[in-house]
C-alpha cells in the first residue's frame, strides 16, 4: 500500500522539478494534486568548500571506537577517508594534540520555538488549546534568528531536532535542522530527515487540561486520549485506502478531505514519522510501548527518560532509545528518582542511550554532560570508556532521529559534520576550535563568526552582542 | 579481629564520624593560593597541620598522589532546604506572598534538614549554600541564611544578609517602573531610621502612618546601620549604577545578585568593593535586562578586582543541582578566569563575606573534600567529604536506587 506520505513526497519532487524547469513561473499542477504536496521543502544547500584533511588527530569516531593520530579527509561535504598518513591533496589542518568528534546532535531542543529573549512573544512551542494537536508543525514556530543557535554551534552542535513542548498528548511534528545560519527555516531543514511526532506522558498534559476541567486530568485520561486518537487515525487511513483501491480499479472515487492531524498520525502508523515520546516514569514507558503494539507502531525514543534505568532491559529488547539528561532532577515528582548512572545503566543493558539538553544553556556544553554521566557510570563499576560515551551524543542520537546512515560517526561516506576540540572533550576546559557542517566551516574560535540579526548593534551601535 | 569488624560496621552505619586522617602528597586548592602539593592532617575532625612529611601515628593514612583537596564548595544562591519537589507547592517555602513579614522573614526557620537534596549535593562536593528567599509581593524577601550539608546542624549561620529583589521583580512590585522600586527601597531605609528615632511614639500610635510593618523596620535597622549586608538582585548595567548610587548615599554594605551586566560596571564595583553573586554560565540574552550576558564576565570582573561568588549552570536557586556550581566555575576558567579566582568564588570568598571559617586552614574544623581528580573537572568526584569537622558517607537516595537497578540489569544479562 502506498502511504499518504510517500504519495505526497512523490508529488513534491515532481513539483520541485517543475519549479526548477520554469524558474519564476508557477508549475502547472491541478489543484487537487497541489493540495496533497508536502510543503515547506528544505532549501538547505551545503556551502562549497575546498577539499581538506585534518591530520594526526585523536578521533572519537562516534561508533564506539577511538583512533589515535589519524587523518580525516573531506571532499564535497563528505568524509572520503579516515586513516594514518593519508596521501590526499588539499588543505591540511594540523590536529596534533587535538581531538575530533562527529558533529554533536541534540535530539531535544526548543531553540527557535522558545527563542531568546524568553519573552511571551517568543513562547511558540506549546499549542495548549487541545490535548491532541498532531496537526501543528514545530517548523512553523521556529524563528531562525534565535541567538541561541550560534551558541550551540560554538559548542559543536551541528544537528538539532526541534520539538514542540509537552503540554499536549500529541504536541505536533518535530523538525530536524542543520545548525546553520539562515533567514528561513527551510534553509536549515535537514534534507530527507524523517519527521518526528511529539507525544507526552505524565504530569504535563494532565496538569494543563485537568486545570481547564477537561480530559485528560489523570494518567488514565492521558492513555484514553492517545488511544482515541489512534482509533481515529486508523479510520482515516481506512478511508484513504478505500479511495485508493477504487481509483486503482478504475471506479469513480472522491478523495476524502485531508485532515492534517490524522495525516500526521497515519504517517506514524505507516512507519514514516517517528514517535518522540516525552516520558519520565518507567511504568508509563511500559504502558506506551503497549499502546504502540495495540496500534502497530514503534516508539523511536523516550525523552527525559529519568527512570529508564528501571526498565533498561525492556527498552533494549524493544529497541527504543532512551534520551536522558546527565543529572536533572527534582523539579517535579516524575523527575524525583533521577540517578546519575541512568545513561550508563541503559548502555550497560545494551540499550540505545542518548543524551539531550532540552535547554539553550546545556546545549552549549553537551560534551561535559556526557563526561559527568560517564564518570557516574564508571564510579559504580560499569565498564565504559570515552569512545563508548561519545556515542550518546553522536551515533545513538542519530539513530533516535532516523539519521544514522548520514551523520553521527566519522566514517567514510558520511556527511562531514565534524568538531575539532583543543583538548579532550571530556574535560571542562575543552572547547571546539572548529566546527564543520557538510564540510563547510561554520564556526572558528576567535574568528568573526556570523551572528544573529538580533545581536547587531543591540548594546552599543558599533558592536555586536558578544 | 571480630572487634575490628564490629567497629567497622558501626562506623559504616553511622551518619558522620570524626577521625584522625593523614592525606599524603595531595594537591591542595585552598581557594586562596595557587595549587601546591603537601600533606593534610586531621585530628578529631580538625585540620591539625598542612605541610610536608607529616607523620601521625594512630591515624588512617591516605595516599593523595594524583588527588586533590579543596574546601567544601559553596553555592551562593539556592533554596536549599526550602523545597523538595519544585512543582509541589506543599514542599516549597522559598516564595512568600506575605506582606507583613517581608524584611523580617527568616529563611532559616523554614529549612528542612532532612531533604534528600542535602546528601545528594554533599556527595558531589558541596558543603555549604546560601539560602536566599523571595517575596512575591515585596522587594524585601527577608533574612538569608548559610546552611551546611548535614541534617544535624543544617543552619550554619542565620540572618547573614537582607535580600532585596529589584530588576524585573522590583519593577513589577513597584507598579511597573523600576524607578519606583528604587524609591520603595529608599523609603524603607528612611522609615527604618524614622522608626528607630521615634520608636515609642510609633508604638503608642502617635506617629504618621508607615508603609512598612514594625517587624520589617526592625529588621531593616541592621541594614541601615551597616551591621548586615544587603543582597540586591539586579542585572542591567544602568540599574546597577543606580543601585550603587543608593548604596553610596546610604553607606550600605551591598552584594549584587544575578548581576549579568556587572562586567560593564566592573571598575566602579571594584572601587566600592561590592561583591557579586553570579552564574558564569549565562551568556544568552534571556531578557532585555541581561542582553550583555557573556561567558568571560568573570574574567573581566577578576581583572578589575571585583570579589565574586557563584551559583550554577542556569538553574537559578533551584537547589537540586546546587553542586553544579563547580561546573559553572570550571567554565569560567575555560573563558579566562584564573583557577584560583574560580576556586575562591566557590570557597574562600563566600566564607570571608559571610564571616565563616575557611574549611581548609589549620586549627579549623575540616570542611573539605578529597577529589579523585582535578576538582573543577566534569569527571572528578569526591572520595571523602568532611562537613564542619565530621566525615559523611557518600550515600544518598539516588545512589541507592542506582545500585538496586544495577542488580536488576546484571540479572537480566545472566538470563
Amino acid at each position: 500500500m502506498k502511504s499518504i506520505l510517500k504519495r505526497t513526497l512523490l508529488s513534491a519532487s515532481i513539483l520541485a522539478l517543475a519549479a526548477c524547469n520554469s524558474a519564476g513561473t508557477k508549475p502547472d499542477v491541478p489543484p487537487n494534486e497541489a493540495s496533497s504536496l508536502v510543503p515547506f521543502a528544505s532549501t538547505y544547500q551545503a556551502s562549497q568548500h575546498a577539499p581538506f584533511v585534518i591530520r594526526n588527530v585523536n578521533l572519537l569516531v562516534g561508533n564506539g571506537e577511538q583512533l589515535e593520530q589519524v587523518d580525516v579527509a573531506v571532499t564535497n561535504g563528505v568524509i572520503t577517508a579516515v586513516g594514518k598518513n593519508l596521501a590526499t591533496s588539499g588543505l591540511s589542518i594540523d590536529g596534533s594534540g587535538k581531538w575530533m568528534t562527529p558533529g554533536l546532535i541534540d535530539v531535544h531542543s526548543h531553540m527557535g520555538v522558545y527563542s531568546q529573549p524568553e519573552t511571551r512573544n517568543h513562547a511558540d512551542g506549546n499549542e495548549m488549546t487541545n490535548p491532541v494537536t498532531a496537526e501543528v508543525w514545530a517548523e512553523h514556530s521556529v524563528w531562525p534568528g534565535d541567538p541561541a543557535f550560534e551558541k550551540a554551534r560554538a559548542g559543536g552542535v551541528t544537528t538539532v531536532q526541534i520539538l514542540p513542548g509537552s503540554a499536549n498528548l500529541f504536541g505536533g511534528r518535530s523538525v530536524t535542522l542543520k545548525n546553520v545560519h539562515s533567514v528561513t527555516v527551510q534553509g536549515m531543514k535537514f534534507p530527507e530527515a524523517p519527521y518526528g511526532l511529539k507525544m507526552a506522558c505524565g504530569e504535563n498534559p494532565k496538569r494543563v487540561y485537568g486545570g481547564k476541567g477537561q480530559l485528560p486530568s489523570t494518567r488514565m485520561g492521558n492513555v484514553a486520549g492517545y488511544r482515541k486518537a489512534w482509533i481515529d487515525a486508523q479510520e482515516y487511513r481506512e478511508k484513504w485506502n478505500e479511495y485508493e483501491e477504487k481509483k486503482a480499479s478504475g471506479k469513480e472515487a472522491k478523495a476524502p478531505k485531508r485532515d492534517l492531524k490524522l495525516e500526521t498520525l497515519v504517517g506514524v502508523l505507516d512507519g514514516e514519522i517517528l514517535i518522540q515520546n516525552h516520558c519520565y516514569r518507567a511504568d508509563e514507558m511500559a504502558q506506551m510501548i503497549d499502546i504502540g503494539k495495540e496500534f502497530g507502531y514503534k516508539i523511536q525514543a523516550f525523552h527525559h527518560a529519568v527512570e529508564a534505568y528501571k526498565i533498561a532491559p525492556l527498552l533494549a529488547e524493544e529497541g527504543v532509545c532512551a534520551v536522558m539528561w546527565a543529572d536533572w532532577w527534582g523539579f517535579k515528582q516524575e523527575a524525583y528518582d533521577m540517578v546519575r548512572e541512568n545513561i550508563s545503566l541503559v548502555d550497560y543493558a545494551k540499550g540505545c542511550a542518548v543524551i539531550h539538553s532540552d535547554d539553550p544553556i546545556q546545549i552549549q556544553r553537551l560534551n561535559q554532560e556526557v563526561a559527568k554521566a560517564l564518570a557516574a557510570g564508571q564510579a559504580m563499576g560499569i565498564n565504559l570508556d570515552k569512545a563508548d560515551a561519545i556515542k550518546w551524543l553522536t551515533l545513538n542520537a542519530a539513530k533516535a532521529i532516523g539519521l544514522e546512515d548520514k551523520i553521527g560517526s566519522v566514517e567514510v561516506g558520511k556527511n562531514a559534520d565534524l568538531v575539532l576540540w583543543d583538548k579532550d572533550p571530556f574535560s571542562s576546559f575543552a572547547s571546539p576550535e572548529q566546527v564543520w557542517i557538510d564540510g563547510a566551516a561554520v564556526y572558528q574560535r576567535g574568528a568573526d563568526n556570523i551572528t544573529a540579526d538580533f545581536n547587531i548593534g543591540i548594546i552599543t551601535p558599533e558592536e555586536n552582542r558578544p | 579481629m571480630r572487634y575490628v569488624a564490629f567497629l567497622f560496621t558501626l562506623l559504616a552505619s553511622s551518619v558522620a564520624w570524626s577521625a584522625n586522617i593523614l592525606i599524603k602528597n595531595v594537591t591542595i586548592h585552598d581557594g586562596i593560593n595557587e595549587a601546591y602539593v603537601a600533606d593534610v592532617q586531621l585530628q578529631n575532625g580538625e585540620i591539625s597541620a598542612i605541610g610536608n612529611d607529616l607523620d601521625l601515628s594512630n591515624s588512617e593514612v591516605v595516599d593523595g598522589t594524583g588527588k586533590y583537596v579543596t574546601p567544601g564548595y559553596f553555592n551562593a544562591y539556592t533554596y536549599m532546604g526550602l523545597v523538595e519537589v519544585s512543582a509541589i507547592g506543599g514542599t516549597r517555602d522559598y516564595e512568600s506572598d506575605n506582606e507583613i513579614f517581608t524584611a523580617s522573614h527568616r529563611a532559616a526557620d523554614a529549612i528542612n534538614p532532612d531533604t534528600v537534596v542535602i546528601p545528594y549535593n554533599r556527595a558531589l562536593g558541596l558543603t555549604r549554600a546560601l539560602v536566599i528567599p523571595v517575596n512575591e509581593k515585596s522587594i524585601f524577601a527577608g533574612q538569608a541564611a548559610v546552611v551546611q550539608m548535614r541534617a544535624d546542624q543544617v543552619v550554619l549561620k542565620q540572618d547573614v544578609a537582607q535580600v532585596v529583589h529589584l530588576g524585573q521583580h522590583g519593577k513589577k512590585i513597584a507598579g511597573g517602573s523600576r524607578a519606583n522600586a528604587l524609591k520603595m527601597f529608599e523609603l524603607a531605609l528612611q522609615e527604618a531610621s524614622d522608626y528607630k528615632a521615634n520608636r515609642a511614639a510609633i508604638k503608642r500610635g502617635e506617629y504618621r502612618d508607615l508603609h512598612f510593618s514594625i517587624a520589617d523596620l526592625e529588621a531593616l535597622d541592621q541594614v541601615v546601620t551597616g551591621k548586615q549586608p544587603v543582597i540586591i538582585s539586579v542585572d542591567r548595567a544602568a540599574d546597577i549604577e543606580r543601585v550603587l548610587d543608593v548604596v553610596s548615599k546610604h553607606k550600605l554594605r551591598a552584594i549584587l545578585l544575578g548581576a549579568q551586566e556587572s562586567w560593564r560596571v566592573a571598575e566602579r564595583l571594584a572601587a566600592m568593593q561590592v561583591p557579586v553573586i553570579m552564574d558564569p554560565i549565562n551568556n544568552l540574552p534571556m531578557g532585555y535586562d541581561s542582553l550583555g550576558a557573556r561567558l568571560d564576565a568573570p574574567a573581566i570582573l577578576e581583572q578589575a578586582g571585583v570579589p565574586m561568588m557563584f551559583f550554577g549552570m542556569g538553574f537559578g536557586a533551584a537547589p537540586h543541582n546546587a553542586a553544579m556550581v563547580k561546573q559553572s566555575a570550571a567554565n569560567a576558567v575555560t573563558h579566562g578566569l584564573s583557577p584560583v579566582a574560580a576556586l575562591a568564588a566557590i570557597t574562600s570568598t563566600p566564607a570571608k563575606v559571610f564571616g565563616l571559617s575557611h574549611g581548609l586552614s589549620k586549627g579549623k574544623k575540616a570542611d573539605m573534600v578529597l577529589w579523585d581528580s582535578h576538582p573543577l573537572e566534569a569527571m572528578s568526584l569526591p572520595e571523602r567529604v568532611f562537613v564542619n569537622g565530621e566525615e559523611f558517607s557518600l550515600q544518598h537516595r539516588a545512589s541507592r536506587l542506582a545500585k538496586r537497578y544495577l542488580e536488576v540489569i546484571r540479572a537480566s544479562h545472566s538470563n
